[in-house]
């Protein structure tokens, strides 16, 4: 009742619609209250960057609407966004549960859906519409446990995962391929992320013998138990999920407590790595005085595939649907092509932070070989 | 060693649950209602702290002062807005309008911060003493002692002051008070301000460490809740014992193995003593209590006459 009277509030509040109707219209449906908000707001920016900014010739209407943190939620919205008959795709939303949800009405209505969401599941109903932008973990956690196999030589790691099955998932893949390489983990932990006090944590893997850390955690979590390692002295290698990439975690501490710290991600635009990622780097920021993360990056390259399939020529959502299904694009993170299954990304990065500043250092790239 | 240390860190913690939860019980008590919102105020305390840190680039403990008045006005305009229009309707109506306010809050906060996880400044520093091996915390440290300045100021106010006594009987009973003179309303009007006031207060104090998001609320409201309930429905005490206990459990309970390393050797400790595991049998042992004790570890036994 709370959460769906929270949402009625700001699915009202927090609308943005552009006015002309004879357009393409392109409904973005993401997650900007709840949990998932942060990076929820990032994938809308990401989009909301790209649409602003069509190729030339390209006309597109766009809405954006909240789908909270229920799979219900994200239904309506889809049913009201594409009622009308005119959506030729949809910004489907990162959170997984959601896009589970939506993929046999996506089905019904043939529509593609371009999301981020991390989910192994979404690609794996061999459903047509949907096309993910986001390495899956598969990807992800391939590359951050061969840099801290390869690159730092851990020996006895720590597994620190959230309960959920963003958590979960990532957990299992991490120890999978510890196991693949032959490393046995020296502890394991699962963290809900309401936990505050991760001192028995630290308490255990000191007690475990650990040498590093492999965390799979939310943005809070993770700059809690980094603090934390931090504030104990310990000189562990820590080699986090995504969530390390992100500013808005990366705010929440000193410079100092990021020393030697890593992360795997799909991109780091905030690295500048490229002058046309410095570029969006310094678009993103004026228009949305933040500074952009990585699923900003691969939401803004998923609806940029999107305008270019509309430039070239598609204006239904079938034709949206076989342009992306069996085209190339290079986009700034990375080059996007379908597997044939809607899995579209398929490199990783690993960025470190020196300890001076919260800008990281792309360390390595994880790139899948193109066919 | 390990053990000491691991019960400062819950002593700290358990001590900003513990304003929380008694911020939760003054309000039970003079209204009759639960607050549902007090979660969410311990949120919108912590980000008062990250917003008047914009204007005042000053340390937590000159803030705190600030967060409290702005938090004990918020009080008293909730009671304005959400409790005596609804005062003479049944509780239900008070617990709708406090989950709504809630949302509001939630909402509010969300507009008017972002949905990123922020800190507000620190008491004193964020560095560390070390004494004879255990590390104090400056910020920790000063949370321990604003959290027994409060709690003891408090006591001062309700057993040794005229306001405290007349607090304490609209508490026992508003129409009682009443026709011995009391302004009933104005004392609500004030145990709302104080109650927010320490809950704003507890957010301050707990988001410089473990950080705040507008969500963050049900999560506080949750503990305050169990602290109450198992501490005894309505009784100070028991919501300081509560929170407390609280704190103890989430920290000690898994590191069990480490603080007694033959546990370790118990089939299945791995799996027991993890910090999921902690919050079921934490839960489990709140049941069993209420069990033996259905009026909570320092509530006082009652029976409605027929």
């Amino acid at each position: 009742m709370r959460s769906i009277l929270s949402l009625s509030i700001l699915l009202s509040l927090g609308t943005a619609t552009s006015s002309q109707a004879a357009d393409a219209f392109v409904p973005v449906l993401v997650p900007v209250t709840g949990f998932l908000a942060v990076e929820g707001a990032s994938q809308r920016d990401g989009a909301l960057l790209a649409l602003t900014n069509p190729p030339a010739g390209v006309k597109v209407r766009y809405d954006v609407s909240d789908t909270g943190t229920s799979p219900e939620v994200a239904v309506n919205a889809f049913a009201r966004a594409t009622g009308d008959g005119t959506a030729i795709a949809v910004v489907a939303p990162m959170l997984g549960t959601q896009m589970l949800a939506l993929l046999p009405v996506a089905l019904e209505n043939k529509l593609p859906l371009l999301t981020i969401s991390g989910t192994a599941a979404i690609t794996q109903k061999g459903n047509p519409y949907v096309f993910r932008f986001f390495p899956d973990d598969a990807t992800t956690k391939s590359a951050q446990v061969r840099f801290a196999i390869e690159q730092k030589h851990i020996k006895k790691p720590a597994i620190i995962s959230q309960t959920d099955a963003y958590g979960q998932s990532g957990g299992a893949e991490i120890a999978k391929l510890l196991k693949q390489a032959g490393v046995e983990p020296a502890y394991q932990e699962s963290v809900d992320v309401s936990v505050k006090d991760m001192s028995p944590i630290i308490a255990k893997a000191k007690a475990a013998g650990v040498d590093s850390l492999l965390l799979h955690l939310h943005g809070g979590s993770t700059a809690l138990i980094v603090k934390a390692v931090a504030a104990a002295g310990l000189d562990w290698t820590i080699v986090s999920g995504s969530a390390i990439s992100q500013p808005a975690t990366v705010e929440l501490l000193d410079p100092a407590d990021l020393k030697g710290v890593c992360g795997e991600t799909g991109s780091s635009p905030i690295s500048a790595e490229t002058p046309e990622i410095a570029t969006f780097l310094a678009d993103y920021t004026a228009k949305f005085k933040h500074a952009p993360d990585a699923f900003s990056l691969a939401q803004f390259d998923a609806t940029s595939m999107l305008l270019k399939a509309m430039a070239d020529g598609a204006k239904t959502p079938e034709d949206v649907t076989k342009a992306l299904s069996s085209g190339k694009f290079k986009g700034l993170g990375m080059t996007y092509y379908s597997d044939g299954k809607g899995n579209m990304a398929h490199s990783a990065v690993v960025i470190c932070y020196d300890g001076k500043s919260r800008i990281p250092a792309v360390a390595q790239h994880y790139d899948a070989p193109t066919p | 060693m390990l053990l000491a240390q691991l019960s400062l860190n819950a002593l700290i913690l358990g001590a900003a649950y513990a304003l929380v939860a008694i911020g939760f019980v003054l309000i039970l008590n003079a209204t009759g209602a639960v607050n549902f919102a007090q979660g969410d105020l311990v949120m919108v305390g912590g980000f008062c702290g990250v917003g008047l840190a914009g204007y005042l680039p000053v340390s937590g403990l000159v803030l705190l002062p600030l967060v409290a008045v702005i938090m004990g006005l918020l009080g008293m305009a909730i009671a304005l807005c959400a409790y005596f229009p609804l005062s003479r309707r049944p509780p239900e109506a008070m617990l709708i309008s406090t989950i709504a306010v809630g949302i509001i809050l939630q909402n509010g906060a969300n507009l008017l911060f972002g949905p990123d996880a922020k800190a507000p400044p620190a008491l004193l520093g964020n560095g560390d003493w070390r004494v004879g091996g255990l590390v104090l915390s400056q910020q920790g440290m000063a949370v321990l002692l604003v959290a027994i300045l409060l709690v003891g100021s408090l006591q001062l106010v309700f057993s040794k002051t005229q306001l405290g006594r007349r607090l304490r009987a609209t508490a026992q009973d508003r129409d009682v008070a009443s026709a011995l003179g009391i302004p009933v309303n104005t004392m609500i009007a004030a145990t709302f301000g104080v109650g927010v006031a320490l809950s704003g207060i507890a957010g301050l104090l707990l988001t410089h460490t473990f950080f705040v998001t507008p969500t963050d609320g049900g999560n506080y409201m949750l503990k305050a809740y169990i602290a109450v309930v198992l501490g005894g429905w309505g009784s100070l005490p028991g919501a300081v014992a509560g929170a407390l206990l609280i704190a103890f459990f989430e920290v000690i309970f898994p590191s069990l193995p480490v603080v007694a390393p033959f546990l370790a050797n118990v089939p299945g400790a791995s799996e027991m003593f993890t910090q999921t595991a902690s919050t079921i049998v934490f839960d489990c042992l709140v049941l069993v209590v209420l069990l033996f004790r259905p009026q909570g570890l320092f509530g006082e036994a009652m029976q409605v006459r027929p």
